[in-house]
């Protein structure tokens, strides 16, 4: 199902009979035509076992099952809203950062710490996020919010990009990423530039920053 | 000689080979290639300088950028404003800096009167010599050009920076009415005068003038 940018804040969604789209509660604005919001307890889709496995991987963003027919606002708490096309590739995206999404799409946690090693274990400690991410695959459409505007970096091989781990929203394609240090005795002295940690980001596919550090 | 460029409005791309840049502390966002990132003391000048900044309290925490690639720098959702300067100079507030050439000088500047209306020190951050550099507002900042025959008064609050030779001088539109609650908001203003540019953002600091 397609979203349509109003403006940088909002988009709206076609809701037609017999599909799905899950959206973050409480995230829509308006709505035309008969259509109805569902809270969603398992947290998406994937049945118990999954639910569980969010449920442990503390990826639970609230979600709810928007169905029927007509069209759907929705925005949250003035943040930018970037749409994202899928087709057929994955997307890693911190939950609390989704914003809507088609239901076609299939929902997962993947486990960070499986990549990087132990560098994998410290960047969710790093960057206030997770040791979990959520992975969206397939074709169809995403909505993710982000702080002050997005911009995005092609990651092609053989040219790596780093992005300062408070800065960075979603990645999608074959990325691997990895905390990489700038550590100097100078960092340890409290002299740092601000700068000594950045996930690099290094395959084929494209990474999504935002033009902040804040937290969502 | 680095080269700045806009990526949206809220971040700025800098494409670098071998050079290097000066940056406010943690504004990078991401990069490509290689790059170091080093804390200056102080804000650069040497010894003499980092003393000057901590006796006017304009501290600036920078960082040297340098590197091969492009680096990207963002802070806090700030719109970017990006400048040339020939030789001439430009008076910013530490805080509404990002990012400048590692050519140009930086330095410490009295303000007078303005610095207090303003809301922000006494003193100020000059950039002077050839080069570009960034700068940050709240919303998009606009451009007034000054120029003799059309002199320019800004709110403190909305002033972002100036460059060019301009001279400024503090007004004060405080009467009676001011003391008796009828004042309009508008008790002070910043005038310019001479030739230069003077950037102002759609967006106002609390200042101890917007209450009278």
């Amino acid at each position: 199902m397609p979203f349509r940018e109003i403006n940088s804040k909002m988009v709206e969604a076609t809701i037609v009979p017999g599909q799905k789209m899950f959206s973050q509660r409480g995230a829509m604005l308006a709505y035309r035509g008969d259509v109805t919001f569902t809270p969603n307890l398992t947290g998406g889709q994937g049945g118990v076992m999954a639910m569980i496995g969010r449920r442990a991987a503390g990826e639970a963003a609230p979600l709810m099952t928007v169905e029927g027919s007509g069209t759907v606002m929705f925005g949250h708490g003035g943040h930018h809203v970037q749409v994202i096309q899928l087709t057929g590739d994955t997307l890693y995206v911190e939950a609390d950062r989704l914003l809507a999404f088609d239901g076609t799409l299939q929902q997962g946690t993947m486990f960070m710490g499986s990549q990087g090693g132990v560098m994998g274990m410290v960047r969710g400690q790093v960057t206030g996020q997770g040791l979990f991410t959520t992975t969206l695959k397939g074709h169809g459409a995403v909505a993710v919010m982000a702080h002050g505007g997005v911009i995005e970096l092609p990651v092609v091989p053989g040219r790596p990009v780093h992005v300062d781990p408070q800065a960075y929203v979603a990645h999608h394609g074959d990325v691997r990423n990895k905390l990489s240090t700038a550590l100097g005795w100078r960092d340890m002295v409290g002299r740092g530039s601000g700068e000594a940690f950045q996930l690099e980001l290094s395959g084929s596919g494209a990474v999504y920053v935002q033009a902040s550090e804040e937290k969502l | 000689m680095a080269t700045f460029r806009l990526q949206g409005s809220k971040v700025l791309a800098v494409d670098m080979s071998g050079d290097a840049v000066k940056a406010k502390n943690g504004s990078m966002v991401a990069y490509d290639g290689q790059m170091a990132f080093k804390k200056m003391s102080g804000g650069g000048e040497g010894l003499r300088g980092m003393v000057t900044r901590r006796l006017t309290g304009e501290q600036m925490e920078v960082m040297e950028v340098k590197g091969q690639g492009t680096c990207y720098f963002a802070d806090r959702a700030s719109d970017i404003t990006v400048l040339s300067l020939h030789g001439d100079k430009l008076w910013v507030e530490a805080s509404n800096l990002l990012c400048a050439d590692g050519g140009l000088r930086t330095g410490t500047s009295f303000t007078g009167l303005r610095g207090g209306a303003s809301g922000n020190g006494l003193f100020t951050t000059t950039v002077e010599g050839t080069g570009q550099a960034a700068i940050m507002s709240h919303g998009p900042a606009v451009v007034l050009r000054v120029t003799p025959q059309y002199p320019l008064s800004v709110d403190p609050g909305a002033y972002v920076a100036h460059q060019g030779d301009l001279q400024q001088s503090f007004q004060s539109g405080v009467t009676f009415r001011t003391f008796i609650g009828e004042g309009g908001g508008e008790a002070f203003q910043i005038r310019f005068e001479g030739d230069g540019l003077v950037y102002v953002q759609p967006s106002e600091r609390n200042t101890v003038g917007g209450d009278v």
